[in-house]
C-alpha cells in the first residue's frame, strides 16, 4: 500500500490541423493511501482526462505520477495495480456477473480457480450481490450493475481505486443511497481512492479531499469544509455550495464597498485585510448567511424585493432584488417555516462576518468569512 | 376476418390503439358500416396487391413445385397430377450426379461461410483500429459485393486460365510448380469457385463485423485493458464473444447465398460443370431445363428448399422469439 502523486501532470491534446489543446495543466496532487480525494469540476475541466492519466489509458505529456516510490508514467494499466470503475459501468454483457468479476483475477494474476471463485464470492456478499452472481448485466438494474462494476474492481485488491463518475447513471435517490455505500466502503477497504465527479455535492459528501480543476488547472486543494468557508478563488466560491455564493460586484472606496444599488460599510479589520489590494473587487455572500427581517435595523440592511420563492420544505430559497431597476438578484435561503410572499419587501441582512471578497481581476479570495476553530476540523494536509 | 384482425393487431401495436379510437367514435351502426369504418378494410388496397402478388407468385410457385415433384412429368407432355407417388424422390439416393452435387453443396456452404466470416472477421478488426483512409479501405472491400456475380466469374475465369494472372504471377516468381489448370482440373475447380465466392463476399462479412464493433463501447477495450488483459485474450474473451449477433446474421445471408450459387458457377462452367463443381441449383436446373426432367428437377428444387428451410427456420424463429421479427 502506497501514496499516489501526481507531479506537475500535464496532458497536451494534438488536434488533427496541429492545434495543441491543453487537457490538464500542471496538476500536482498527493492522495495518500487510505484517502478519498474527490476530483470536481465542471464538464471538460481535464478531470476524467487526469484519471485516465493515472489509469494508463492516456498518455502522460508531461510530469509525473508516482504510485510509492515507482514512478508508473511508461507502465501499462495492468503493470499499475489500479483498478477502475467506469461511468457506463463497462460490464462484459456476455459474461455472468461471476465471469465479469473473476475476469480481471484470471488475466492479471495466476491465482488458482478455486481462489478467484472464493475472491469473488467474499466480494459479492460484501456487496450483496451474491445472489445475483449468475445472472447477465443485462437482467440487471442499473443499481445492481453499478454494484458489479465495484465489485470488479474490489476483488482485484488493487493499490489505487479510480472512479469515474460512477453515480452519474443511476435516480437521484439510488444515488444519494450509494454516495454512502460507497464512503462507507471505501472506509472498509482502507484504499487510496479518486473519484471524479461533476457534482459538488458528491464531492462535499463523500471526500476526505477535494480537488478542484477548472480548465485543466487546479484551482483549489482541501477538505470540503476548507473548500466551502475557504474559497481560493471566485471559481470555487461558486462552484462549492447549492444555491451558489451571491455575487455583488463592488468598488472599494475607503472604508465601504460600494455598489450600484448599496454601500456596505467594513470594519478596520476587513479593510486591512484588503489593503493593497485593487478597489475593483467582488464582494460574495452564501445564500444562508443572509438573515430576512421585516423591518430594517441595525448596520448591513438593505431593502429588498421578493421576485420568487422556491419553497424546498426544509427550507426556502428566497430570490430577492435590490434597487429601482431590479437589475441586481441574489439568493437567500431561509427557514422553510418563515413564510415570504412574491413581491414582499424585506429587509436582507449580510452579517460582515460571512462576507468573502474577491479581486475582481484575478479571482484571487482576499478576505474569506471567519469561521469558528471547530467549524473546520485539523487537516491532514 | 377476426382472426385476421387480431393477427393484423399483433403486427402493429400502433394500429391497435387507431382501431379502438375509430371504435370508440362510431355507434352501434350495421355491419356493413361497421366494415367500412375499419383500418383492416380501409388500408386494403394498400396491402392487398401486393399480398397477393407474393402469395401467387412466391408461396403458389413453391406449392406449384411440390405438387409437380410428385408426378413423373418430363419431355414436352403436360403434367398429370392423377397419379402422384414418392418416385422421384425413391430416385435421388441412387443418383451419383445428386449425390455428387449434394456433398458440393454442402461442402461450399461450410467452407465458404467459415472462411468469408474469418476473413471479414480479420479485415474488420484491422480496419476498426483507427487506422488512416478508413472509409477508402471499406469502399474497396466491399465493391466486390455490388458486382454482378456475371460479371466476377468472367472476370475470376479469365484470371484462373491457365495463361491467366495468376499462373503468370506464379511463373515470374519461379513457382511454375504451383500452376495449374484452376478451373480446367476437377480436383482444383471447387476450391477454385470457393475462393472467389470469399474474395465477392468477405467484404459484406467486414460490413457486418464492423457494425457490430462499432457498438461496443470503448470501456469495454479500456476495461479489459486495466483488467490486464492482453490484446489477444482482449479480442478472444471479450470483444468477439460480443460479436455473435452480427455472426448469426452474416452465416444466415451467406449460407442462403451459398445454396443458390447458381449464377457464378453457370457463367464459369455452364449448365454441365462436370461432379467435381456440380452444386444442386446447377443440377436441377440441368435436369429440368436441359433434359426437360421436370419432375426430376422439382424434386431437387424441393431438397434445396428444404435445405434453406433448416437453415432459415431456427435463425427465424429465435429471432421471433425475440421479438426482432
Amino acid at each position: 500500500m502506497a501514496d499516489l502523486q501526481l507531479d506537475a501532470v500535464t496532458k497536451v491534446f494534438t488536434e488533427r490541423d496541429g492545434n495543441q489543446i491543453t487537457a490538464v495543466d500542471d496538476v500536482s496532487l498527493t492522495i495518500e493511501d487510505g484517502e478519498f480525494l474527490v476530483l470536481v469540476g465542471p464538464s471538460g475541466c481535464g478531470k476524467s482526462t487526469t484519471l485516465r492519466m493515472v489509469a494508463g489509458l492516456e498518455s502522460i505529456s508531461a510530469g509525473q505520477v508516482r504510485l510509492g516510490d515507482t514512478v508508473v508514467n511508461d507502465s501499462k494499466p495492468k503493470d499499475r495495480n489500479i483498478a477502475m470503475v467506469f461511468q457506463s459501468y463497462a460490464l462484459y454483457p456476455h459474461m455472468t456477473v461471476r465471469e465479469n468479476m473473476a475476469f480481471g483475477l484470471q488475466e492479471s494474476t495466476t491465482m488458482p480457480d478455486d481462489e478467484i471463485e472464493q475472491t469473488v464470492a467474499s466480494a459479492a456478499d460484501m456487496l450483496g450481490i451474491d445472489d445475483l452472481l449468475k445472472r447477465k448485466p443485462d437482467d440487471l438494474s442499473g443499481g445492481q450493475q453499478q454494484r458489479v462494476a465495484l465489485g470488479r474492481a474490489i476483488v482485484r485488491d488493487p493499490e489505487v481505486f479510480l472512479l469515474d463518475e460512477p453515480l452519474s447513471n443511476l435516480d437521484a435517490k439510488l444515488r444519494a443511497q450509494m454516495r454512502t455505500e460507497l464512503k462507507r466502503l471505501q472506509n472498509e477497504l482502507d484504499v487510496a481512492t479518486i473519484y471524479v465527479t461533476h457534482d459538488q455535492t458528491e464531492a462535499m459528501t463523500m471526500a476526505d479531499k477535494i480537488a478542484i480543476l477548472n480548465d485543466g488547472e487546479l484551482q483549489q486543494v482541501g477538505t470540503p469544509l476548507e473548500c466551502y468557508h475557504e474559497p481560493a478563488n471566485l471559481f470555487v466560491a461558486s462552484f462549492i455550495g447549492e444555491p451558489s455564493m451571491n455575487f455583488f460586484d463592488v468598488t472599494r472606496d475607503d472604508s465601504q464597498l460600494v455598489h450600484d444599488h448599496f454601500r456596505y460599510d467594513l470594519s478596520n479589520e476587513t479593510g486591512d485585510a484588503l489593503a493593497g489590494a485593487h478597489a475593483e473587487l467582488v464582494l460574495g455572500v452564501r445564500p444562508e448567511d443572509i438573515d430576512l427581517q421585516s423591518t430594517a435595523n441595525g448596520a448591513h440592511t438593505y431593502a429588498t424585493v421578493v421576485d420568487v420563492v422556491e419553497p424546498m420544505g426544509n427550507e426556502n430559497n428566497v430570490y430577492l432584488t435590490i434597487g429601482d431597476e431590479q437589475t441586481q438578484t441574489f439568493v437567500a435561503t431561509v427557514d422553510g417555516m418563515h413564510h415570504v410572499e412574491a413581491g414582499e419587501t424585506v429587509y436582507a441582512h449580510i452579517p460582515e462576518s460571512a462576507v468573502h471578497v474577491f479581486d475582481r481581476q484575478s479571482g484571487h479570495a482576499l478576505r474569506n468569512r471567519t469561521v469558528e476553530s471547530t467549524t473546520i476540523p485539523e487537516t491532514k494536509l | 376476418m377476426d382472426s385476421l384482425r387480431n393477427s393484423l393487431r399483433r403486427l402493429n401495436p400502433l394500429s391497435e390503439t387507431a382501431t379502438e379510437q375509430s371504435q370508440g367514435t362510431q355507434t352501434q351502426g350495421s355491419l356493413a358500416g361497421r366494415l367500412r369504418d375499419s383500418d383492416f378494410v380501409e388500408s386494403m388496397p394498400f396491402w392487398l396487391p401486393p399480398t397477393l402478388l407474393v402469395l401467387l407468385f412466391v408461396y403458389g410457385a413453391i406449392a406449384w413445385n411440390i405438387a409437380i415433384s410428385f408426378t413423373g412429368w418430363s419431355g414436352l407432355g403436360q403434367p398429370e397430377y392423377t397419379d402422384l407417388s414418392l418416385e422421384m424422390y425413391r430416385q435421388l439416393p441412387a443418383d451419383q450426379d445428386f449425390r455428387a452435387s449434394l456433398w458440393n453443396t454442402i461442402l461450399l456452404l461450410i467452407t465458404f461461410t467459415g472462411s468469408s466470416l474469418v476473413v471479414g472477421l480479420g479485415l474488420a478488426l484491422l480496419v476498426d483500429r483507427k487506422i488512416r483512409f478508413e472509409n477508402a479501405f471499406r469502399t474497396i472491400y466491399l465493391l466486390p459485393m455490388a458486382l454482378s456475380f456475371v460479371v466476377t466469374a468472367i472476370f475470376w475465369s479469365w484470371m484462373y486460365a491457365s495463361n491467366g494472372v495468376i499462373n503468370t504471377t506464379l511463373n515470374v516468381f519461379g513457382l511454375d510448380l504451383l500452376a495449374h489448370n484452376w478451373i480446367g482440373n476437377p480436383q482444383f475447380k471447387l476450391a477454385a469457385v470457393i475462393v472467389a465466392l470469399i474474395w465477392q463476399f468477405s467484404g459484406y462479412c467486414m460490413i457486418v463485423y464492423l457494425a457490430g464493433l462499432r457498438a461496443i463501447p470503448d470501456e469495454h477495450y479500456e476495461a479489459a485493458r486495466i483488467d490486464g488483459a492482453s490484446t489477444l485474450k482482449l479480442y478472444w474473451r471479450v470483444i468477439i464473444p460480443q460479436l455473435r449477433s452480427s455472426t448469426i446474421g452474416a452465416v444466415v445471408v451467406l449460407m442462403v447465398f451459398a445454396l443458390k450459387a447458381f449464377d457464378f458457377i453457370y457463367v464459369m462452367f455452364g449448365t454441365n460443370p462436370g461432379r467435381s463443381v456440380d452444386i444442386l441449383a446447377v443440377t436441377m436446373y440441368r435436369e429440368a431445363f436441359s433434359s426437360s426432367q421436370w419432375a426430376y428437377g422439382a424434386a431437387i428444387a424441393v431438397v434445396l428448399f428444404a435445405l434453406a428451410l433448416t437453415i432459415i427456420g431456427p435463425y427465424a424463429y429465435t429471432q421471433y422469439k425475440r421479438g426482432a421479427l
